[in-house]
């Protein structure tokens, strides 16, 4: 029985997608253990250091110390993935995913190495802004982590919205239907078009009304109106053709025209009445419509998402650098007069 | 699929999503190069073209390619290298809604 239902779950796959499904591997938990070791071994160092020395600054050896090494891993972090990505030669499956691991666990040990060397003094001078740029960058980076989860699971549901179940476009499935649902009620309205120049027919009365039909229908504005334009022209051709025929009447293409102003008044028996009657379901089908259209708005904006936040995080990493050049020259400023005079 | 954004030929074009149809006819064109996992920054190792183009479809889905097609942040590093200029992000959106609603048992 066990063998029979771990059968069926074979066949049947991996179901489901998870707001919350986890996916690191091995290549995820040597990230986490290289930066808490990384981590731990800087901050013991750091204690150490405090109750050994009294110079705790960030000009202090230790300082310079964590400096360098908390420069060195931001280079390895924005130059290793960088350029892997970029080479396309000696490249294998999955070699990128383990440089982004890497990327990720430089860019954070890169920031607590350089948040040690600040040894808490905070001034608002360059190596503050350059640190506070840093921790945005970071931010930016780990906020980018979960929009990655998040933001694709939102555009499945979105494209779910905008496909069938055989996977094909709801928008055209939906047009075809209404498409039809017009032409039907066209066929059936086109019944109760009023024949302009009724005079010289039997049946109408002196305001040429046609007494075997409704009181004063007459074809409705919009889409519907547009299919009897076929039918004005035929009909025009009934007209007596007199010269001296004078009517005050408006002319079939006048009335035509002025279609709007004109009201759709059917028999109060009629099952034209009744709300809908004239394009059963068609509300229905706008509203999918409508809520097709919402969901590939929205699709677009998440896809928006994810375009322009790996772009904001590239910016912060350029700020960040430009800060971190800033206050490399403002050090160089205060170190290289002490060194040459020593 | 559509096209929506600005100036078509750039990158600030953002391409929506693709019915299946399309997909289909576009894994049909797929010459299997692998240009498309190479430039992946999600893929692992255990993921193979073949494998993947095979369960994109139909079928059932094997945990590596579920473990991908959920990974897959559409990026679109694929779309770039792809030397017959198919949409790989697409297919993987495809896989996405396919996983989705085999989850809402639909």
């Amino acid at each position: 029985m066990m063998a029979v239902t771990g059968h069926r779950e074979r066949s049947k796959g991996e179901t489901g997608y998870s707001w919350l499904f986890f996916a690191g591997g091995l290549a995820w938990f040597m990230r986490m253990v290289v930066i808490l070791l990384g981590t731990g071994t800087g901050v013991a160092f750091y204690l150490w250091y405090a109750q050994q020395s009294n110079d705790v600054a960030p000009d202090s050896l230790a300082g310079y110390a964590y400096a360098i090494t908390g420069t060195i891993f931001l280079l390895l972090a924005a130059f290793l993935y960088a350029l892997r990505r970029r080479s396309y030669s000696k490249r294998a499956v999955g070699q990128l995913n383990k440089s982004l691991n890497w990327h990720i666990c430089f860019g954070v040990l890169g920031l607590v190495f350089l948040f040690l060397h600040s040894f808490g003094n905070f001034n608002p001078r360059s190596g503050t802004y350059a640190l506070c740029g840093l921790v945005a960058l970071t931010l930016s980076g780990i906020v980018g982590r979960f929009l990655d989860r998040l933001v694709p699971r939102l555009i499945a549901g979105e494209v779910h919205k905008a496909l069938t179940i055989q996977g094909d476009d709801r928008i055209e499935i939906i047009s075809q239907k209404l498409q039809a649902i017009v032409v039907h009620n066209s066929q059936k309205l086109r019944g109760f078009t009023p024949v302009p120049g009724a005079r010289s027919n039997p049946g109408r009365d002196q305001s040429g009304r046609d007494q075997s039909r409704p009181y004063g229908l007459m074809p409705l504005p919009g889409p519907i109106s547009n299919d009897f334009s076929s039918g004005d022209k035929d009909q025009s051709l009934h007209t007596p053709w007199d010269l001296a025929y004078i009517s005050l009447e408006a002319t079939p293409q006048e009335l035509s025209h002025e279609a709007g102003q004109y009201r759709f008044i059917p028999d109060k028996k009629s099952e034209l009445t009744h709300p809908g009657a004239l394009m059963p379901g068609a509300q229905e089908h706008m509203s999918d419509l409508q809520e097709v259209e919402r969901a590939m708005q929205r699709e677009q904006f998440y896809r928006y998402i994810i375009r322009y936040w790996r772009k904001f995080h590239l910016m912060l990493a350029l700020l960040t650098l430009a800060l971190m050049l800033w206050h490399l020259i403002y050090a160089a400023q205060l170190l290289l007069p002490t060194v040459l005079h020593w | 699929m559509l096209k929506t954004g600005l100036k078509p030929g750039t990158n600030s074009v953002v391409m929506l999503h693709k019915t299946m149809p399309q997909v289909a006819q576009e894994l049909h064109a797929c010459i299997g190069c692998n240009e498309c996992l190479l430039a992946c920054p999600v893929v692992t190792d255990a993921v193979t073209i073949d494998v993947l183009n095979c369960e994109t479809l139909a079928g059932p889905i094997s945990t590596q390619v579920a473990r991908f097609a959920r990974a897959c942040y559409q990026c679109g590093a694929c779309v770039a290298p792809c030397p017959v200029g198919l949409h790989r992000d697409a297919m993987m959106m495809w896989l996405k809604v396919r996983m989705l609603r085999s989850g809402r048992g639909e």
